[in-house]
């Protein structure tokens, strides 16, 4: 009996182990990989890139809307001791800031319309700056590391244009330290 | 040593068994379409409402990793996907279909196709979705899908190169009432087939 029991049970370990291991393991996997993707083709961290036009040709991840048009903010709190301030170009049709942590958790989400769009983000057990002005909303990230996306409704190359030149008011940065 | 090497065998081709069955039950490897695992099924049109969320059972997790990074929780956008025609048939490049439907409650939806690889289909067709900006302020609107640009004049989405594919449906800022009760409140696009080349679906 025991001949056979303990190899069952060191099987079924081994099995359980790596099933659940790997369904632990995936997210964070593969969100690490898209970020070493996009770091490779020249997104740097703390500073929002205008992707290009959707098309097949251009597709970085999986099921890109060819309708919208995308920034990415890589951050990383490893190195950085200060808050990030992020903040959107105004946009009057459909836009928002969407923040991700490391295991793919869409954590915030925010909307870009016609008013001002501020976000100060801080990892966990950073505190959050006072905050003087109204309209600052404050978040924090589950993990150090994580994306923001800008997603904004432009279904043709004159919309495209038009987010390309507003973009350059997108802001993604770490602020002065006042400490 | 004879049990040892017995013990350490056991081990790697049970770790083996867990990662593959973690990989294959999840959608990450293997062919199970995304509509296979959906938790709402509109006419066809299926979805997951735990997208995007910490919530979401480390399947979900796992799957949407892999064919949805980056995809919203269902407060601000909700996805479905179909992956066959009104007649049960998957969708498949050598195939015509026409596609309806009537506007929905949300600030914006489009329709979008790819490919089984969960990527845009590589062609230069420039048709690769629909969306409320292209049809219009309208009570009814279709489309052609097919590998080749339409005769007639309507709207089209280009399946050139994309095999079999599917289709994702996006609402973005969907109302209250297809959060709660998305049965009664999204009005689901039809799809049909129109004819196939000889080889394709019947």
């Amino acid at each position: 009996m025991r001949k056979i029991f303990i190899p069952v049970i060191v099987f079924s370990l081994a099995v359980v182990t790596g099933h659940f291991g790997t369904l632990k393991a995936a997210p964070s996997v593969i969100m690490s990989k898209a970020m070493q993707t996009m770091a490779e083709r020249g997104i740097p961290l703390h500073q929002f890139v205008l992707g290009s036009r959707i098309t097949p040709q251009t597709q970085s991840v999986v099921r890109p809307s060819p309708d919208l048009v995308y920034s990415i903010c890589l951050f990383d709190f490893s190195g950085l001791d200060v808050p990030l301030a992020i903040s959107a170009g105004v946009w009057d049709d459909y836009g928002s800031i969407s923040f991700f942590d490391a295991k793919t958790n869409n954590f915030a989400t925010i909307r870009v319309g016609a008013g001002s769009s501020e976000v100060v983000l801080t990892p966990h057990g950073m505190a959050s700056p006072a905050d003087p002005t109204n309209g600052v909303t404050h978040i924090k990230t589950p993990t150090k590391r994580g994306l923001i996306l800008i997603r904004r409704l432009a279904p043709t190359l004159t919309a495209y244009n038009r987010v390309r030149d507003l973009s350059v008011e997108d802001q993604c940065r770490p602020l002065p330290d006042v400490s | 040593m004879k049990n040892l090497l017995k013990y350490v065998t056991l081990l790697v081709v049970g770790l083996c068994v867990g990662v593959g069955s973690a990989l294959t039950m999840s959608g990450v490897v293997g062919g199970r379409s995304l509509a296979s695992f959906a938790n709402v099924n509109v006419d066809g049109w299926h979805s997951d409402w735990s997208i995007g969320t910490a919530t979401a059972s480390p399947y979900v997790r796992a799957r949407i990793a892999r064919h949805g990074l980056l995809a919203l929780a269902k407060e601000e956008a909700v996805y479905f996907t179909r992956s066959v025609d009104d007649d049960g048939e998957l969708f498949t490049e050598s195939c015509r279909y026409q596609i309806s439907g009537t506007g929905q409650d949300a600030f914006w939806w489009s329709i979008t196709l790819y490919d089984s690889q969960s990527r845009l289909p590589m062609n230069d067709d420039g048709a690769l979705s629909i969306d409320a900006t292209k049809t219009g302020d309208v009570d009814h609107w279709s489309a052609i899908i097919s590998s080749e640009r339409p005769t007639r004049n309507s709207h089209w989405i280009s399946s050139h190169a994309a095999g079999q594919f599917d289709l994702t449906m996006r609402l973005y800022r969907p109302s209250q009432a297809i959060l709660s009760s998305p049965q009664s409140s999204i009005n689901p696009p039809q799809l049909q087939r129109l004819d196939c080349l000889q080889g394709g679906a019947s």
